[in-house]
């Protein structure tokens, strides 16, 4: 079997000692972040990305990849005890899992959201290494046209799931289209939006544009509105779990990891997206529904799982077509593309070792995560006792070290205050920040493939009716797009992103 | 119903984005500067793509207007008086210093420091009204960081930027902040300097 085979080889990448040593900081950190409120995987990852360069790529990865799922991991810890939730994807955990804390089950609570992680995690593992060479053959067909179709329905979904107003997230995509834009012009050479500036013939730094708009940004919002933290009151209790409890999720769980391994695939779609749509799932056909409210242990298992697969699943189109699927996957690009990979469909076959090593150690990493979270919870629990006030700098120190060692450039370190501030003002106009990142690594990538299908069709605009693939992808778009303006699907989107963050 | 606020903000700020790059790219009749080169949809030049992104946003931005005028008040926070004048002060002042210092000679006029310090100013004169400290110093501090790298060294820079950003939450106090700086530079000199080994003084350097 190849697949066998290739996981073999991957498990050989990934247990070096130096991948798994930095799988196991990825874990951590995440972890970390996960627990802690008021800073994200986005902001993080962005933060460490200039940390990673000195490194191979596949370590890079498998780290910035240790963060994503880890938080996953680590949000669910503090949305059970203390009913805060650490990221948005583990919001609705709170919803049930602070009620069994209430219950004196946090304990329990703990366990089934780490083992259902595990086990969703161990699935998708296993979807994604099957699905990975599969769809690459299918992407190897793709011409130019088709993959500009690709990437519009990409742009266009991550926008219609995007919160708040569709037509305003679409704004913000073309505008990140736009700002990818600025730089050299790959075919004539020309500079575009450069106005004389040496540093932007390369574009618009891609790391000052995530650390402003996510960190900076980030940091500026939570002082404003200064949170009280309750630190740790009650107790975990015993981490084992009733027969019945056990018994009860169980169920939950594979349907947990079903529902999050398909949204986790879809473009724009990801973690937050799946553990709510699970959890409404839960409430509607899980045997424990009537207790929803009150604690049923569903609730927890459930969106769990459907988390923590989708964060690993949406790693699918990244590593297959090269297509970032959120945010976090559009900063994997940007760490792929400054490592001097592209990524696309023939990565699987020119990159094996980052492909299957970096399959290979979610795995390991979820092994790991088990490992760190549930015997060592009190620990990450003090965590929260770190005051805000001691963590935003530190936040603001490591990005601008950050970003002045990508290039040794002062120059990055003022664009970053420019994105900094536009992210503030973003967020104060309710524009997203996260389509935009989206649209800006898809830009370039749009343009060039734009250019050689109009170059192949002479010119005819129809071409992207006329292929098949072209046009199914651009009916999708078109459906999901004309689905959003609808009232009444708008309403449903607006209550489920409002009651999951 | 009353218009929304924040929607027709938005509206506002992706039309005139949308209408200077075209002015600058090129594509709208003729106007403008018209820097790039369109060229023709089956050859497509360097300003054809951008031409195509901005008039989609050009038509996004007319959406979100009319959409704004009628989906329900969304007001923004009313600004008070101080606020105002200090942010246009700061605009303005910052703008000045920045122009000013590029005709400075020496450190002062040299590379990018005109931009850092026109930042720096025009970032430090709003924050002094608390209710813009958190934006304003945050940036401001990490401006400063960027200004005093170079010339003094990562361990002051570290220093001066976190004391700096210290002033955007009340509830520090002196001692904490003197801990926070300690460590913080040794995590960032075990993490950058030892580790990564990037290439920056540590200390400052004299005679520069």
């Amino acid at each position: 079997m190849d697949l066998i085979a290739n996981l073999g080889h991957g498990f050989s990448v990934a247990l070096t000692w130096n991948n798994l040593l930095f799988c196991l900081i990825g874990c951590i950190i995440g972890t970390a972040i996960g627990v802690l409120p008021g800073i994200g995987p986005v902001a993080t990852i962005s933060l460490l990305l200039p940390i990673t360069f000195g490194q191979p790529a596949t370590t890079a990865i498998i780290m910035l990849a240790g963060i994503y799922y880890g938080a996953q991991y680590g949000g669910s810890t503090t949305s059970i005890l203390l009913n805060l939730p650490g990221e948005v994807s583990s919001v609705v955990t709170t919803l049930e899992g602070y009620k069994m804390a209430r219950k004196g089950r946090a304990g329990a609570a703990l366990a089934i959201a780490a083992i259902g992680s595990f086990f969703a995690g161990s699935v998708s593992t296993v979807l994604v290494a099957a699905s990975g060479p599969l769809l690459t053959q299918v992407a190897l067909s793709f011409g130019p046209a088709d993959y500009f179709s690709l990437m519009f329905l990409g742009l266009i979904i991550s926008a219609v799931l995007a919160q708040g107003s569709v037509i305003k997230s679409i704004g913000m995509v073309i505008f990140g289209v736009a700002l990818g834009m600025v730089g050299t012009d790959v075919q004539t050479g020309q500079q575009r939006f450069t106005f004389g500036i040496p540093e932007l013939s390369d574009g618009v730094g891609f790391v000052s544009i995530a650390m402003g708009m996510f960190g900076i940004a980030e940091i500026i919002m939570n002082l404003e509105r200064p949170e009280s933290r309750n630190v740790m009151s009650g107790k975990v209790g015993s981490l084992m779990m009733t027969r019945d409890e056990f018994k009860r999720s169980m169920p939950a769980v594979l349907r947990g990891t079903a529902v999050g391994s398909i949204l986790g695939i879809l473009p724009g779609g990801g973690a937050a997206l799946a553990s709510f749509a699970s959890y409404m799932m839960e409430r509607k056909v899980s045997k424990g529904r009537h207790e929803f409210g009150t604690g049923a242990i569903e609730g927890v298992a459930g969106p769990e799982s459907a988390n923590n697969a989708a964060a690993q699943t949406s790693f699918i189109p990244l590593l297959t077509l090269g297509i970032p699927a959120n945010a976090v996957m559009a900063l994997m690009v940007g760490a792929l593309i400054i490592q001097g990979i592209q990524p696309g469909p023939r990565m699987v076959e020119a990159q094996p070792d980052l492909f299957w090593g970096l399959i290979a150690s979610m795995w390991v990493g979820n092994l790991m995560l088990l490992i760190i979270n549930l015997p060592m919870v009190g620990l990450w629990v003090k965590l929260l006792s770190v005051p805000y006030r001691h963590m935003y700098p530190s936040i603001m120190i490591f990005c601008a070290i950050g970003v002045y060692s990508l290039q040794n450039n002062v120059f990055d370190v003022y664009q970053t205050v420019f994105f900094g501030i536009f992210g503030y003002m973003c967020s104060k106009l309710r524009l997203e920040a996260a389509p935009m990142l989206v649209g800006f690594v898809l830009g370039p990538m749009m343009e060039e493939n734009l250019r050689r299908a109009m170059l192949l069709s002479r010119g005819d605009w129809f071409v992207f009716l006329e292929r098949p693939i072209s046009a199914t992808l651009l009916a999708i778009a078109a459906i999901a797009l004309a689905a959003m303006l609808l009232p009444n699907i708008r309403k449903g989107k607006d209550a489920a992103l409002a009651e999951g963050g | 119903m009353k218009p929304n606020t924040k929607d027709l903000i938005s509206a506002g700020l992706l039309l005139s984005f949308a209408l200077v790059g075209l002015l600058i790219n090129g594509g709208l009749f003729g106007l403008g500067w018209e820097q790039h080169t369109l060229g023709s949809a089956r050859r497509m030049g360097p300003g054809y793509m951008p031409m195509l992104a901005f008039w989609i946003l050009m038509g996004l931005g007319v959406a979100v207007l009319v959409s704004g005028l009628f989906n329900g008040p969304d007001p923004l926070e009313k600004w008070t008086k101080n606020e105002i004048v200090y942010l246009i002060a700061g605009a303005i002042g910052g703008t000045a210093t920045g122009i000013a210092a590029s005709y400075m000679p020496g450190w002062i006029g040299a590379g990018w420091n005109p931009l850092g310090i026109g930042l720096f100013v025009g970032c430090l004169i709003p924050s002094i009204i608390e209710s813009w400290r958190p934006l304003f110093l945050v940036s401001a501090a990490f401006t400063l960081f960027g200004l005093v790298l170079e010339s003094l060294g990562f361990m002051l820079a570290i220093a001066l930027s976190v004391v700096l950003s210290a002033f955007a939450d009340k509830t520090h106090r002196p001692l904490g902040v003197v801990g926070l700086v300690a460590f913080l530079c040794a995590l960032c000199w075990f993490v950058f300097i030892w580790y990564l080994d990037i290439r920056v003084p540590v200390w400052p350097e004299l005679g520069r």
